[in-house]
């Protein structure tokens, strides 16, 4: 209780909570991670105060779980790996530091949501590459930090787009900033020279950011970040391409990314589409579903200040040529669903529910990173897998985001379950599990992984985690930041 | 002998006495009475003489294709790494290929092209290699820079372990470097030696070969391909000038924009430096200020009318003047071939007075970065003006990257080397640039050009973190000037305080 006591005292009575409600709030999330409840909340609002809470936890050897996101928690990441645990909250840190159009950046910090910061920046003739529908309470830090994959692949020149630069209190409780923001000077002696920060690459030959994602908060704690935006078109021509055979809508899509014809991008089957749109639930679900093609491919032409309609047309003609070659035909609606409706809905978070809660409560997401000529075989191992342990392969939503402007493929399977049905639940966390395993022995790659699979995957490559552990005996060497997550 | 016969003979055992060599010839070939050369021929080879120098303390330097080098004055071993020169794959359909160190651009793109595909280049040029190391180049616009385009990488570390980045480590393949978890693509650049990796390519709407006409360096093209175009515009102001870049890279028109100063682009298209200087005369009385060339490429019917609509209209806005040198067929082919294959390089930097020296910055453009330019630049002028360096009209260039999401910027000296004042004269500007920039807080500038504690105290103290990365995987010191030395600009180990100025040889 003293050291609480201490904790509690750098961010005030009133930012830091011991309630046993509390604590059972953060020791659990929906995936399968066994809960463990934590120590203690402390809810900072300043970067001073996270600086401070970090050295503190380094002489009390107390282990720190940062968290940006509200609930619900969907991996595993934020569920203390152990006992003693002190979860920092940095969802009360709101502020959008900056957004200059200019030079097409903003800056937040990491409380920030979707649903806040797009409204910011849609005023200043900017738009966020974001997720696919992301909950409402996801934290953009967040999301970025965890690499998720975005919808516009045209504007994902580099994995870790769009994030620009981070400010970092690495597990040591020293303060770095990484890229541009790094120097020369403060952030406010750079913004007064009328700099920004926003090159995400050094200082000197390292790039620092790239060792904070994916680390699920093992490296320190993020207190702002900054990221690009792109422009806000003048004109949008969205369409959808149905087809049962995946392979035309792959081929078409790399052809799509390829000559960076189309801003966002993206393929679903039917479940998903259905999930996605459906308003009315069963009955909008059923029905939508069974009006979709198997597999559609969604995507939007986008003109900007210089002759929007021209170049939609010119473009629109090119596409129309590649479609031709391929053997598909591009159409304004699939099924009940109009690529206008599919359009508002991915260029905002979520509705409320989660649409992945909507059918039946709760769901499990198996992704991966992978390329085109894998596909087939990694779904119908996937199929197969899902018959064996009795889950319905037609249930199973998958998304399919080409990435890195086509060099990669991220495949999500979502399992929709009942999370009051016991045996629903069990053949679920058997079928997240075998499919896992038996998915890695065809190629797909877990660049992220997570909960109860992640040590599982990342023991795969002894190499790689004995050189993470060296980075991490730098950054963190008293191993204060999140233990017991991926190879740490 | 440089290092000790029992060590010599270790490194024979691994390599073949064939790829391993401390013969006095051999060291005057490559300019250093210190050095023992060993050639490895694939990665295990790699790691186990990295093994070997860290077993007898040998400083180790590698470099692969390289444009400059800067042999240390203690007894080391250079690692060449010309016999591991293989294009491994080129996947179309999922954009990336993957090579060795000693694949050179030109080789890469050559095959690109045949494939309706292209690949970021270095500013170094065709001939240096095709792995994405750091450097910046004339296709930053649509291709970004080195730092970004690597995928899945082989690395061998200071101490010899080899690590396969991301999907080649799990299953083999080469599409992703990243993860599982924190990607370790944020430190291969410190030091090691890149065995093999996967970079992005790109789609390339030019032809599948060029059909060149005449000799070098003077290539032309009996025609200029319908779809694509060359001009050079000059603006009355650097800011209308920086309005120009920034409408360009937001309507996603062009696919090469390169800062050229007239003298860059009178270096391009002449043979040699009295016929160059005319050129840059005739050059400098046309245009109106600075410049940049712009080349557009249509990818299918209506796309290349369409880019070329909007370009006139925002040089038009922004009241650019075409150089009409550029405009001419041959000068437009010659211009058209050198810069999508960049082959001009050393004719615009090395060609006029047998050395350069160059500042740049990394950021923005459109910020801070043109100012700290203008200033250097002025400096630049009063060494002109004494006849110290060559007389180029101290212009300064630089590109946008990403469609100007980030950018490039530079300005060097063209001098003579063996002329002392001119030499001191050039690395007093130097610091006095880098300075500035600091000073300024406009960008952290080159590290070689001032201490690094003096750059890294203003910049977080990245020297120190960088130097805790770089022991942690090379605890035994050997490897100061491995990592970001691909082309010969830099090496990971002077961003740090961690190594001795003369790491001790085991002598024999």
């Amino acid at each position: 209780m003293v050291v609480e006591a201490k904790f509690a005292k750098i961010v005030g009575a009133g930012n830091a909570s011991s309630q046993k409600e509390t604590l059972e709030e953060y020791s659990r999330d929906m995936s399968f991670v066994n809960p463990v409840r934590p120590a203690f909340i402390v809810r900072p609002k300043t970067a001073a105060e996270i600086e401070k809470i970090v050295n503190l936890a380094n002489e009390t050897n107390t282990p720190l779980v940062p968290v940006s996101s509200g609930s619900p928690h969907f991996r595993g990441d934020t569920v203390p790996g152990t006992g003693g645990v002190v979860i920092v909250d940095l969802s009360g840190m709101k502020k959008i530091i900056k957004i200059t159009r200019h030079n097409r950046v903003a800056m937040v910090e990491p409380g920030v949501t979707f649903a806040e910061l797009i409204p910011a920046v849609t005023r200043e003739g900017l738009r966020l590459n974001m997720p696919l529908l992301p909950r409402q309470s996801k934290s953009v830090v967040g999301s970025m930090l965890e690499r998720e994959p975005v919808i516009m692949p045209k504007y994902q020149w580099d994995s870790s787009d769009p994030l620009a630069c981070i400010e970092v209190v690495f597990g040591n409780g020293e303060t770095f900033r990484t890229g541009q923001a790094a120097g020369p000077g403060t952030i406010e002696e750079q913004w007064a020279a009328g700099g920004v920060q926003k090159t995400p690459y050094g200082p000197g030959p390292a790039q620092w950011q790239r060792l904070v994602q994916g680390a699920q908060g093992t490296m320190g704690i993020v207190t702002w970040a900054s990221l690009r935006c792109e422009l806000l078109p003048e004109l949008e021509q969205p369409f959808v391409v149905g087809s049962a055979n995946l392979g035309k809508l792959t081929d078409l899509a790399h052809w799509l990314v390829r000559m960076k014809l189309v801003n966002e991008c993206f393929m679903v089957n039917n479940t998903d589409l259905a999930a996605i749109m459906a308003e009315k639930w069963p009955t909008d679900y059923c029905d939508l579903k069974d009006s979709l093609p198997r597999w559609i491919l969604f995507y939007n032409v986008a003109g900007y200040h210089y002759s929007p309609e021209e170049r939609v047309s010119t473009q629109i003609k090119g596409i129309t040529d590649i479609c031709k070659q391929v053997g598909v035909e591009p159409v304004k609606a699939a099924g009940k669903v109009s690529a206008n409706e599919i359009l508002k809905t991915v260029q905002k978070p979520s509705g409320e529910p989660y649409w992945k809660l909507r059918y039946k409560g709760a769901c499990q997401d198996i992704f991966f990173i992978t390329i085109y000529d894998k596909l087939e075989r990694q779904l119908s191992i996937m199929n197969e897998l899902a018959n064996q342990y009795g889950f319905q392969s037609s249930d199973i939503g998958i998304y399919l985001q080409p990435m890195v402007q086509g060099t990669n493929c991220h495949c999500e399977f979502n399992l929709f379950y009942d999370p009051t049905n016991p045996r629903e639940v069990a053949r679920v966390k058997t079928l997240y599990t075998k499919a896992t395993e038996a998915l890695m022995k065809v190629g797909a790659f877990f660049s992220r992984p997570y909960d109860t699979t992640a040590r599982m995957i990342v023991n795969q490559n002894a190499a790689s985690v004995d050189a993470l552990n060296r980075v991490k005996g730098v950054l963190d060497p008293n191993h204060i930041m999140n233990p017991g997550k991926l190879c740490f | 002998m440089a290092i000790s016969k029992e060590a010599y003979k270790e490194i024979e055992d691994v390599v073949g006495p064939e790829n391993i060599s401390d013969d006095p010839s051999i060291k005057d070939a490559y300019r250093s009475q210190y050095l023992t050369v060993v050639l490895p021929g694939n990665t295990e080879e790699v790691a186990a003489v990295v093994k070997l120098f860290n077993k007898h303390k040998i400083p180790f330097q590698v470099q692969s294709t390289g444009w400059s080098f800067y042999p240390p004055e203690y007894d080391f071993i250079f690692v060449d790494m010309r016999r591991m020169n293989r294009i491994i794959e080129i996947n179309e359909k999922n954009m990336y290929a993957v090579v060795e160190p000693y694949v050179i651009v030109a080789e890469l793109q050559a095959e690109l092209f045949k494939r309706g595909l292209t690949c970021n280049m270095k500013g170094s040029g065709a001939n240096t290699t095709a792995l994405a190391m750091s450097g910046h180049g004339h296709m930053g616009l649509s291709t970004g820079t080195g730092d970004r385009n690597d995928l899945a990488t082989e690395w061998v570390t200071d101490e010899g372990e080899i690590i396969r980045l991301g999907t080649v480590g799990a299953s083999g393949e080469w599409f992703c470097g990243d993860g599982p978890g924190p990607s370790l693509r944020g430190v291969i650049r410190i030091g090691g030696v890149m065995t093999k990796q996967s970079t992005k390519i790109y789609h390339w709407g030019g032809p599948t070969k060029y059909a060149l006409e005449g000799n070098s360096p003077r290539y032309t093209l009996p025609e200029i391909p319908a779809n694509m175009m060359v001009r050079y515009y000059s603006f009355p102001t650097v800011e209308k000038l920086i309005e120009a870049e920034l409408k360009i890279g937001e309507s996603e028109i062009a696919f090469e924009l390169m800062g050229f100063c007239p003298s860059m682009v009178s270096s391009n298209i002449t043979t040699n430096n009295e016929e160059d200087f005319a050129t840059l005369e005739r050059f400098t009385k046309e245009v109106q200020g600075p410049g940049f060339m712009v080349i557009i490429i249509g990818n299918f019917p209506g796309d290349f009318e369409y880019k070329k609509m909007v370009l006139e209209q925002i040089i038009k806005e922004t009241k650019g003047k075409s150089l009409k040198a550029v405009e001419d067929h041959n000068a437009e082919a010659t211009l058209l071939f050198q810069c999508t294959r960049v082959t001009g390089s050393i004719r615009e930097t090395f060609r006029a007075g047998g050395m350069f020296s160059s500042m740049m910055v990394q950021g923005q453009r459109y910020d801070l970065h043109v100012e700290w330019l203008e200033q250097a630049a002025v400096w630049k002028r009063e060494l002109i003006k004494k006849g110290l360096i060559i007389a180029d009209d101290g212009q300064q260039f630089g590109w946008g990257e990403e469609q100007g999401h980030l950018g490039h910027t530079e300005i060097f000296c063209r001098y003579n080397p063996y002329d002392a004042d001119s030499f001191k004269a050039v690395h007093d500007w130097m610091d006095k640039v880098a300075k500035l920039a600091l000073t300024g807080h406009y960008s952290v500038p080159v590290n070689s050009a001032l201490p690094i504690e003096e750059i890294g105290s203003q910049a977080c103290n990245y020297h120190i973190w960088l130097g805790k990365i770089k022991q942690a995987f090379d605890p035994n010191l050997v490897g100061a000037r491995t990592g970001f030395s691909y082309v010969g600009a830099d090496t990971a180990g002077a961003h740090t305080l961690v190594y001795p100025p003369k790491p001790p040889a085991k002598q024999p």
